[in-house]
């Protein structure tokens, strides 16, 4: 036992644990929920994309509902659990049980998933940071300006590719897999078949959500099939290298 | 008659000595289980180079798997050696100490952590004293008496903690049997006045919150106790006592 006085993380130990088993569900769970829904709708075309984005662009206080649902709970998420991911000791070679390897995956998952939020953030939310155009600013034109992004930016659209469909699968298995775990926290399921069901129910969600970001990116990956609207390309990506894009 | 048993024991001679492996053979005899087993190499130490040596030392009581004393692990699985049957194990049989414990020598740990934990939580009915207060003593049901009794046949083994990943010596978390106990008297009659008192024990670091959810305790449990069902209703009833503390 410490012998010097609790400090803040101690005094609110049972809250702060609480607050990141929540923070996982809402609003970051939600978000990814919405997040990946509105993607998906690349796969039925462009201006179904560009509606939609559209839409979100014109919500009322969008960098205040930015920073308080996203990018807040996603730092505390991510940092406190960090924390908490450090007191367990893996041992799932040992005592191989499917529930172990869950516990495992949810830490092995979290790990990647930090390091994709970190590389998609900055692939597409700040890459103005890095001299190109801010994503703002191809309003509209949202689609192709996301796809120029996967097409002609930095990497190569395989590898693009690649880092998408591991980043999205270690974050849909974190968030299915969280939100059982989340129900045993907080005392929802407490029967054991009860959780079994969860679990299944926690499955078909992530199938659902690994498949609307696979057409998602199928779509931004494929190249355009139909004809661009005239200037689409050229105004959203004046300092890029104008060429055919690559189909994966 | 040349059939042996044949033992591969991880020794200690101290608690702050080196371990190492020393192989041991008998003649086999059936029947044996492990402590059994121990006790014919305690009365012939001689190791399989046939040099004599200290006797191997460890811990047993019972030998009916309900004290918990000879808790060690069989074949890298934590259990009973009083249970473990020669007959049914793969050999070499390795023995070795707990791991979350710390050594004595040879087989033998110290358990004090988990009573330590025990006492943490409160596992136990407070008393105002023996006089007759004139009222019978409080009825529950058969049904309510079976799921407690399974509780109750806890015996501060460690299987559970050795192999939960978030149970080691640098993670505060107070384990698995602790918190089965809590379930336990928060759900007796005279217990539960003290329930809050004992949730609040388990609200703070090291409590309840510091679960992972491997789920690896109720696999090993040798007395089928439903710890993790215990914990779910532990993360349910410290849900409603952190929402009456912050509201009445």
């Amino acid at each position: 036992m410490a012998t010097s006085a609790p400090g803040v993380l101690e005094r609110n130990h049972f809250l702060l644990r609480r607050l990141h088993s929540l923070s996982g569900i809402v609003p970051i769970g939600v978000f990814l929920i919405f997040h990946l829904l509105t993607n998906s709708t690349a796969f039925l075309g462009p201006a179904h994309f560009d509606e939609h984005v559209h839409s979100i662009h014109s919500l009322p206080w969008l960098v205040a509902i930015e920073l308080l649902f996203i990018f807040l709970p996603l730092a505390f998420h991510g940092i406190y659990g960090v924390i908490i991911a450090w007191q367990g000791k893996l041992n799932a070679n040992q005592y191989p049980y499917m529930d172990n390897w869950r516990y495992t995956l949810q830490r092995v998952t979290a790990y990647i998933t930090i390091v994709f939020v970190v590389i998609h953030l900055l692939h597409f939310r700040f890459a103005h940071w890095f001299g190109v155009m801010e994503y703002k600013a191809a309003k509209p034109l949202f689609f192709d300006f996301t796809q120029q992004g996967f097409l002609n930016l930095w990497l190569p659209a395989w590898l693009w590719m690649v880092i998408y469909v591991i980043g999205l699968t270690a974050a849909v298995f974190h968030f299915c897999n969280g939100i059982v775990t989340f129900c045993i926290t907080w005392g929802i399921t407490v029967s054991v078949p009860s959780r079994q069901k969860l679990s299944v129910a926690a499955g078909v969600l992530g199938f659902v959500l690994l498949a609307w970001g696979v057409v998602s990116l199928y779509a931004f990956g494929r190249g355009r099939p139909e004809v661009a609207e005239p200037g689409a390309n050229v105004a959203a990506h004046a300092a890029r290298p104008a060429g055919p894009h690559a189909s994966p | 008659m040349d059939r042996m048993i044949h033992f591969k024991i991880k020794r200690q001679d101290g608690p702050n000595s080196p371990p190492y492996w020393e192989e041991f053979k008998m003649p086999y005899a059936p029947q044996h289980n492990c402590i059994s087993a121990l006790m014919y190499l305690r009365e012939h130490p001689v190791n399989i180079k046939g040099q004599r040596v200290a006797p191997v030392v460890w811990e047993s009581n019972c030998m009916e798997e309900v004290c918990g004393a000879c808790t060690m692990l069989v074949n890298g699985v934590p259990r009973q050696a009083c249970a473990a049957l020669v007959d049914e194990l793969e050999q070499p049989i390795r023995l070795e100490p707990l791991t979350k414990f710390p050594v004595i020598r040879d087989l033998l740990v110290d358990r004090q952590k988990m009573f330590d934990g025990l006492i943490q939580v409160k596992a136990w009915v407070p008393l105002d004293g023996s006089q007759d207060i004139h009222l019978h003593a409080p009825r529950i049901s058969p049904v309510e008496q079976s799921l407690r009794y399974i509780f109750s046949r806890c015996m501060t083994c460690g299987c559970c903690m050795e192999v939960c990943p978030q149970y080691h010596d640098g993670s505060p978390f107070v384990g698995p049997a602790p918190l089965g106990q809590v379930a336990l008297h928060n759900a007796h009659p005279t217990g539960g006045f003290f329930k809050a008192d004992r949730l609040h024990a388990i609200m703070g670091p090291g409590g309840i919150t510091d679960c992972g959810n491997a789920q690896n305790c109720v696999k090993v449990c040798p007395k089928d106790i439903p710890l993790t069902e215990a914990i779910g209703a532990l993360g349910r009833q410290t849900t409603v006592q952190w929402l009456r503390d912050l509201l009445m």
